[in-house]
Formats: structure tokens, sequence, C-alpha cells
């Protein structure tokens, strides 16, 4: 088991070192550099400022010294704040992302999970069809349609909630919501095919058959089913959800990571740049292997092998 | 199966709808869709409107229609080539196995560990620049193509192979082997129809996924750039004055919307005939 | 949710990149410098240079020195008084080239600033710029320039601390480490969300009636609105499509800016290497319509100079004229009909769209040229614009300090900011003679007659309009006054 975790930690590296080094290349072949401004700067101020972020040897320079600095785990300075490295940076948005991601994530696991059960177990009802339109229109609106309905409607019509800003619990619940909308309906979905399926199948017929109570028959077969489903959607959820959405973010003026992963192209901060990347992929990585440790766990008939879908 | 044959036929009537209003836009709405009119601009809805003007006195029914052809367009296209790629790329894996295999999931893995955003974003941009010369709107649908159909890709490569996998233990792909087919025949011959269902099923899903991509990234300035316009750049536009002018908004969100929930019905239905096997 | 008492909340919209006065170049930063720091000068409502840290200032006959005194009794927040040499220590940081400053061209005017900038001179002391004594800073010119008190109003030519700043590196602009002399003082620094300002009990002037200004970080103009409306902030500007809804009421401030939006040409390439036509396709423009499109107070300009500017000139530069855009056309010899599609090219942007959908729309209806629109994300456009400019293209200009030559000096031959390729050499003489001429009506007449070749005879560039800021004001502010280089001076503001 730890020979597997660790195993696995190890082949992190030539991957994430991979992700740099095309990362790397698609930006430089970008036109425009970091310092091309609507008031073009004399060349000799540019020269100092090249020369100031080492931008003015080759490129194959600047990788080896790139990746040498990496190796050190220093991830650089940014271009466009002055003064600020990209590990600061990083360090007081990906907090936000998390808190904001991880409250998301509780609502879109209880609020789906929870819907799917509900109109799983009376398959067919009119309580059933109503959480189908519901979750229907969950999966289909976009984070913008929502959030622009949500500012609308609570935060200008009624008044009961911020339309932005990060001050407080009462500045998260919109975002959050927003946030949590689309996975919290796909959960839904998953979590009522699971258990439509499960009811449906000899032993659960055989179980209820013997007289073991439909609470303990939900608990042992159908609930454990339906995890198993959700967690093989866990894994690209979770690195999503805490690296923050570029767009809730956006609309909802909330100081999290996932601004930076359009900002800093368009800044051309290659650092920047850099860094949420390789922090995107680790987190990628790292939820894979708690998903596969955690179907492990979940279900004994898995052995292992990090071959699952 | 009634219900899920009667949502079916909503989801496709929905998407009939879309594709007929995308089509005959201009005639439907008695405007083209770039006819400027000061004299009216920024109007709510009426009868020579049915969805009111934009800033410039545009009709916005006649904007919607082409932001529907222009949206509808880079779905289906982003959708065919990640279809492409990831067939033959899953084919390709899941049938050599072993080694090949494993090298070619690792590559499925770094595009996995990148951060889609940021690989739309730099693909669009560099896309742009190698495109130059091309009109403006073929090289911003070319690169939305190509930079959704790249994110698109792996996830159709990942689930051809674990098919394909799964087919080559059946007894009749041993039993064809035996009998002395080639590769070739028996991957295109047999195994793919038999595992074309879930392929397809996949793809109908994928469409609705392209459009909310496509919207997302217009709605923040980098997909679709004026004059033309897709309902993601409608609908930025219209947050820009949604508290004095809420109809510039509400009816592009209201298209995405309703496409959305049109394709994810025609996905289950499909699901429901040609993959009955997995709900979901 | 009960605004607190004597608390501003305005919207930056944007994290300010730096606060470093030496290194800052935006309009984000320079809001919250402006509360934090002070210069020798500053600008009155008039835009006229006005003592302020500088008590006074005398300049040579030759106009080449000049000497400020400093005002007594200043103090850095830290208790540390103003001395002339932090001027000095500022201006040799900002000048540096290890600083690689992208505003240290400022004080190119200054004797040997430019070669100790580039290096070519490594003796600080060339520069001519020292302190005479603690009070009294002189400055020697490289040539005499008549605005040079306006120029010292920015900020990158505010005093530092060289002590602070090599103690902290470049965390100095970090509270609490940050120390300045205005009437606000840093006191936390939330980056891509807020910053907050307190009161200096040390300003000079005496402590603002303000005790915190909070400046957020809000990059949606519609979030920002809607929070504006819920109470939550005090001062945002308008998105442009929600001007006419607040128009009316009594919270509408507009202010117009010293900034100039112009299309450019190319005028290396055909058809708009012939004067001729860039005069044609500049009559066929019809200003008038940018008001109604844009709805953000825009003004119409035919010339470059904006108004409110010194030396500006509202009749010179050509109006709509489409009979005599279509003739000029005749007359160079170009068939509309058989001209090549016009390519405008233009930075992703609202604004930018509607006015590049309309001027297609204008020069297709009265010159009768197809007209394609093509636009670019904002780096790529400047790459373009450097390496191989587009035929036409959109570009705009904000005043750094209030004088004509800031506007002028763009189109002289020489300048990295003119992407024309147009040069004439009596347009850079008369530039470079109407920087130096003390006479206001000798500058008039040089200004008026570089403009008219400017904007009327070799027309490199049209000009269209100038633009304003439009804000919504909270009822419980008082004494908020924009300026028209879109600063904000808070410390004259009030709240209930």
């Amino acid at each position: 088991m730890i020979r597997y975790v660790a195993g696995r930690l190890l082949a992190f590296v030539p991957v994430l070192w991979v992700v740099a080094t095309l990362t790397f290349a698609l930006l430089r072949f970008l036109p425009g550099g970091p310092f091309d401004k609507e008031k073009t700067l004399p060349p000799e101020i540019l020269r100092n400022l090249e020369r100031r972020y080492a931008l003015d040897g080759t490129l194959t320079e600047q990788y080896v010294d790139y990746l040498g600095r990496l190796a050190r785990l220093d991830l650089g300075p940014s271009y466009k704040y002055v003064g600020r490295d990209v590990s600061d940076i990083l360090a007081d948005a990906l907090p936000v992302s998390i808190e904001l991601g991880l409250l998301a994530l509780l609502i879109a696991l209880a609020g789906g999970i929870s819907l799917g059960l509900a109109a799983g177990a009376r398959n067919g009802s009119a309580l059933d069809r109503s959480i189908g339109v519901l979750t229907l229109l969950g999966v289909s609106a976009p984070s913008f349609v929502i959030g622009a309905g949500l500012i609308l409607g609570v935060a200008l019509g009624l008044d009961w909630l911020p339309a932005g800003l990060w001050e407080g619990p009462l500045y998260a619940i919109l975002p959050a919501l927003t946030l949590a909308a689309l996975p919290l309906a796909y959960i839904a979905q998953l979590t009522r095919a699971q258990v439509v399926t499960v009811m449906d199948q000899d032993y659960v017929r055989t179980a209820r058959a013997k007289g073991v109570s439909e609470g303990r028959v939900r608990r042992h077969h159908v609930l454990r089913n339906a995890l198993l489903a959700v967690l093989t959607y866990f894994g690209p959820l979770l690195a999503m959800l805490l690296t923050g959405s570029f767009v809730v973010e956006k609309i909802y003026a909330i100081p999290g990571m996932g601004r930076f992963f359009v900002t800093a192209v368009t800044n051309r901060d290659y650092p920047l740049v850099l860094g949420v990347t390789l922090v995107y992929a680790a987190l990628v990585l790292a939820s894979n292997l708690l998903v596969d440790l955690l179907y492990a766990w979940l279900d004994p008939r898995i052995r292992i092998s990090g071959d699952e879908r | 199966m009634t219900g899920s044959k009667l949502a079916g036929a909503l989801g496709a009537l929905l998407i009939a709808a879309l594709v007929v209003v995308a089509l005959s836009g201009d005639r439907l709405a008695g405007h083209r869709y770039d006819a400027q009119d000061a004299a009216h601009a920024l109007e709510p809805p009426s009868r020579a409107h049915w969805l009111g003007t934009d800033a410039l006195g545009r009709d916005q029914l006649a904007r919607v229609a082409e932001g529907a052809r222009v949206s509808l367009l880079v779905a289906v296209g982003a959708t065919a080539l990640a279809l492409a790629i990831g067939l033959g790329y899953g084919l390709l894996a899941g049938w050599l196995g072993g080694r090949v295999d494993g090298a070619m999931m690792r590559v499925v893995d770094v595009v996995y560990a990148l951060p889609d955003v940021l690989v739309i974003v730099l693909l669009i941009e560099v896309l742009q620049v190698t495109l130059a010369g091309v009109p403006d709107i073929a090289r911003r649908v070319a690169a939305l193509v190509v930079a959704l159909g790249f994110v698109g890709w792996v996830g159709v490569a990942r689930l051809v192979r674990a098919l394909v996998l799964q087919a080559r233990e059946e007894t009749w792909v041993e039993a064809a082997r035996a009998l002395g087919l080639r590769d070739r025949r028996i991957l295109l011959r047999h195994v793919l129809p038999n595992i074309a269902g879930p392929i397809l099923v996949a793809a109908a899903f994928q469409i609705p996924a392209a459009i909310l991509a496509e919207s997302t990234l217009s709605f923040i300035g980098l997909g679709i750039q004026p004059p033309f316009s897709s309902w993601g750049t409608l609908a930025s536009d219209g947050f820009e004055a949604m508290r004095s002018y809420p109809h510039l908004i509400i009816f592009p969100c209201l298209a995405i919307l309703l496409a959305l929930v049109g394709f994810h019905l025609l996905g289950e239905t499909l699901r429901a005939v040609l993959d009955p096997r997995r709900r979901l | 949710m009960q605004p607190v008492p004597r608390e501003l909340r305005i919207n930056l919209e944007t994290e300010p990149p730096s606060l470093d006065w030496s290194l800052a170049t935006d309009g984000i930063s320079i809001i919250a410098i402006q509360q934090l720091m002070r210069g020798l000068t500053r600008l009155g409502r008039d835009l006229r240079a006005e003592p302020d840290l500088a008590e006074r200032w005398s300049v040579s006959p030759d106009g080449r020195t000049y000497t400020f005194s400093l005002r007594p009794g200043v103090v850095w927040s830290d208790g540390v008084p103003l001395r002339a040499q932090h001027f000095v220590d500022g201006w040799l940081r900002l000048l540096a080239p290890e600083t690689a400053a992208e505003y240290a061209y400022f004080l190119f005017p200054v004797k040997n600033a430019r070669a100790f900038n580039a290096g070519e001179i490594h003796d600080p002391e060339a520069v001519g710029v020292r302190a005479r004594d603690d009070a009294t800073l002189e400055v020697e010119l490289e040539a005499p320039l008549v605005y040079f008190p306006s120029l010292v109003n920015f900020m990158v030519t505010f005093p530092q601390r060289r002590d602070l700043i090599e103690r902290h590196g470049e965390r100095w602009t970090e509270p609490p480490n940050l120390v300045s002399l205005g009437p606000f003082v840093l006191e936390e620094w939330r980056h891509e969300y807020r910053l907050v300002m307190r009161a200096n009990e040390r300003y000079w002037a005496g402590r603002p009636a303000l005790d915190r200004i909070v400046a957020y970080m809000i990059e949606e103009d519609s979030t920002a609105l809607v929070l504006w409306e819920q109470g939550l902030l005090d001062l945002v500007k308008l998105p442009p499509l929600e001007i006419r809804r607040y128009e009316t009421r009594p919270e509408y401030l507009r202010q117009p800016l010293l900034r100039g939006y112009y299309y450019g040409f190319d005028v290396r390439e055909p058809p708009f290497d012939d004067a001729r036509v860039r005069r044609a396709f500049a009559l066929a423009i019809d200003r008038s319509v940018f008001p109604g499109l844009l709805r953000g107070g825009e003004q119409p300009s035919s010339s470059w100079i904006p108004p409110g500017m010194p030396h500006a000139n509202a009749s010179l530069g050509l109006g709509f004229d489409p009979e005599r855009a279509r003739a000029l056309l005749r007359e160079a010899g170009v068939d509309p009909a058989k001209l090549a599609p016009v390519r405008i090219v233009f930075n992703s942007d609202q604004t930018h769209k509607l006015v590049a959908e309309k001027v297609q729309a204008l020069w297709r209806e009265h010159l009768g040229v197809r007209v394609e629109l093509e636009n670019r994300e904002w780096k790529v456009f400047l790459k373009e614009l450097a390496s191989d400019p587009p035929p036409v293209f959109r570009l705009g200009w904000g005043a750094d300090f209030p004088d004509p030559d800031n506007f002028m000096n763009l189109f002289t031959s020489y300048s990295e900011n003119n992407k024309t390729g147009w040069a004439n050499p009596r347009y850079d003489a008369l530039v470079e003679r109407a920087a130096r001429a003390p006479e206001p009506a000798e500058r008039q007449r040089l200004y008026d007659e570089a403009q008219t070749i400017l904007c009327e005879e070799d027309v490199p560039i049209v000009p269209l309009f100038v633009t304003a800021s439009n804000f919504a004001v909270a009822k419980r502010l008082h004494g908020f006054v924009p300026r028209a280089m879109d600063q904000y001076f808070f410390d004259e503001v009030s709240a209930d």
C-alpha cells in the first residue's frame, strides 16, 4: 500500500515536467510580451526590464533557468505584479479558492446525493419527475446564467445577500451556489441512475424478499453503489472546484486563483501561468490518487492497479 | 421507456427549432443580424423586434439566430474533432495494449493534468496567430473548434480504449482471431460496430458540453468576437447592461438553456436505446 | 449592512500592479498612490501646477534650471522630516538601469538622465538633480521645458525613502512597511481583493475628514453597480449602457477626461500612402454619432489636443463632408468599387467594437468602400502595431501631465508611440519649439500650425472623440470632484 502510494507520487514528477515544458513552449509561441503596453517603452528601458527578469537569454537558457528554479521549488517572480513572487500570489489566492470550492463541493455532494436518492427511491413519481426537470436545468445552465440570475434576483431584487465581495460567510452563499449548481445536478442524476439500477438487481430483491429491513437495504447496497458512481466523477470535480472558476470569481469579485488561468495569459505573465498550471496539475494527480484509494476502501472487489476509467 | 421517448422527442423538437431559427434567422426576424438602426437602439421586445434591439439598433432575434449558427457550428465541429482523435487513439491504445497502451495513456494523463481553461486560452491565441490571413470569423471558429476538440478528445479516448479492452476479452474476438482474420478487419468490422453505441452516446453529450464551453469562453471575451456573435458574446454584452436592459441578457441565456436541455434530453434517450447497461 | 461612518468604499476595478510610485505605470495604481503620496506640485482644478510639497519655485533666465523650495514641517508617516535628498534619491532610483522603471523617460528632460538610464554614464552626480540643502531641490534640464512644473506633479517624481527600500527590499510597498506622506497611509493590502487606507494623522495640511478608504477590486462593473445599489459601495463608475438610467438622478456625476480616441493609418502602404485618401476617409466620418452610440459623455473632436487642455483648438481638423471626401478619392484616382477591402483592427472591447462597426457603416455609406473588421487580444494587437501595423487601427491616449506636448509629441517621427510610420520634419520642429516656448501666445501659434499639419493636411490619424468618466456617487458623500486627468483627491471628500 505505502509502496503503491509512493510509486504513484513518484510518477507525478515526469508528468509535471511534461506539463511545465508544454506550457512553457506554448506560452513562448504567443506573440506579444509582458512589457508591450499602450504606451510603448523606449528600447533602453525595455532592455533594463528584460535583464531584470532574465528574459534576455536565449529561449533554451530561459527554459533551463526556469527548470532549475522549479527543482528548488521556486516559481519565480511575477512580471505583472511588481515585487511579488508567484508563490506569494498563489499563497493568497489558493486558500480562497479552496474555501469556496470545498463549500461548493459540500453543497453539491449533500444536495446531489439526497436529491438523487429521493428521486431514485420513488422512480417515476411526481417527485422524481420534478427533480428530473430541476437537474436537467442544472446540468444545462452555464455558471454565468445562474450567476446573473442570482445577482439580479437575490441581490438586487430581494436585497437578501450581497452581489459580490468576500467579507464573510454571507458573502460565500451566492458564489458557492453558482459553483455547485452543475455538479449538484450531475451528481443527482448519477445517484438516481445508480439507485434505480441497484433496486432492480437480484440481490436487492432477494434481500427484500428475505425480510431485510428497507433502511438496511438502502444503507448497505444502494448508498454504497451510489457513492461508487459519484466517486468516478469526484476526481476531476475536486481539482476543478478547488482551483476556482474564472467566471464565478469574476462576476462575484472573489480573490481566488481561477482568474489567473486567463489573466496571466493575457498579461503574458509567464511565471504565473506556469505556477497555476503546475498547481492545477498536481491537484488533478493528487485527487485521482485519492479517488483510487477511496475506491479500494469502498469496494474491496477492486484491487488497486490505477486503471479505473 | 415511453417517458424516455417523449423526452427524446421533446429534445429533438427543441434542437430542430433552434436549427430552423439558426438557418432562417434573418428572414424570421425581418432584419439582417448586422443591420444597424440608431433610431431604434436598445428597444425592449416589440412587434417589429420580437426580442428587442441592441446598442446599435440591431435586431436581437436576428443576433440570437446568428449566435445559434456560430455556437452550433463550433459545438458540432469540436465534437467531430474530439470524436475523430479520441476514436483513433482509443482504438489503437486498446487494441495494441501492453506497453504501447501504457505510454499512450501517460499522454492522456498529461492532457488531463493541464487545466482546460488555460489550454483553450493558449490554443486560441496560438491559432489566432498561426491562421493569420484567414477571415476573422473563420479563424475564431477554427480556433475554438481545435481548442475544444483538444480538451474533449481525451475523454473519448479513455472510453473507447476501455470498451476495446473489454471487447478483446470477448469470446467472439478470440474466435475471429482463430479464424485467421486480420487485426484491422476485426477491429473495424467487428469490434467497432459492437462498441459504437456507447461512443455515440458519449458524442451526444459532447455537443452540449462544447456549447457550454464555447458560451463560457465567449462570455469572458475569449471566444467569438464582434461583429460576429455567439450566444456567449451576446450574454456578455447583456451582462454589462443587465440593470437597464434585461432583454439583452435574458434571451441569449434562454437560447443556451434551451439548446442544452434539448441536447441532454436527446442524449438521455440515445443512452436508453443504445447503451442500456449504463444508465449514466 | 449599514455603512460605517466616515468610511469611503470605492471600486478600483483591478489590482494595482504596484504601489511603488517609481515602478507603477497604470491608472489604477495612480488612484491609490495619489492618496498616499504627494509631489512637488499638484494640479489645480484649472490644471495649472500649484505648490504642494514645494512651497514655491523659480526658473533661471535661460530656462534650464529649476529651483524648488520645500514646504517646511512636512513629515513622513513614521515621523521622519521630508528632505530634498529624498527627491534626489527617488529620481536617481527611477533612472537607475537596474530599477528597470518603465516611466523613467518622464525624467529624460533632466540633464544626463537618459544617458544614465541607458547605462552610458554611471556617475549619479552627473545627473542634473541635487539637494542644495535640506529644503532646496535644484534641477538642471537638458533644454528649456516650460511645462516642467506640471511634470513634477506625476507620481514617478515623488520623493523616496532609500533607507526603507533598502531595509525591506521589494516588499517595501506592503503594509506596514510602506511609509508615505500624503493624506492617507496604507493599512491593509489584500492582493486582488482590496486596499485599505487610513487617515494620516501627520499629514502636513491636517488630517483628512475621512477615517478610512476601502478600495475593492471588482472587475465587473455590473456587479459593482449592484453593490452600490445595495449600499455596499459609495462610488462606482457606471457601465456605458447603464448611464441613461442614472443620468437624471442626483447621484450621477460626469467628468470629461483628457483622453483622446483616434484612428491611425499605416501611411507606408497603399492606399493610405496618399494623404488625399487619408483626408477622404477622415472627411467621411460623422463624429456626431458617437455620443449617442457610446452614451458615456464622449465629446467629438476633430483636433488632437483635447478640449480642456491648454492650447487646444476645437476649430481645427477635418469635419464631416462626404462630398469633398468622394471628390478627394476621385482626385487620388481611387475607385472605391475596385479598392480591396480596408481592414480596421482594434483590440477586443465593447466600445472599440461599437466604434469600429459604426465607422465601417459610415465608410461604406459615404465612400462606397468595403471595410473588414478584425479584433485582437490586447497584447497581440500591440505586437502587431509595433511590427506590422494594420492599414487602419484604433488607439487612445490619456494625459500623463496637462501639457499639449504630452499629446503632440506622440506623432513626432522619433516617438515610439507613433505607429503610423508618418514622419514630417516640419511637424517635429514645431513640436520641439513649442515645448521650449515660454510665451503662451507663441505656443498657441506653434501648436495650431502643428495640429493643422496633423489633422488637416497629412492626416496620419483621425481624432474621433475625447472620453469622459461617469460616476454614481452615494448621497452621503460630499466634496467629490474628479479631475480631467482621471485623478482623485479623496482628502477633499467627507462622508455623513
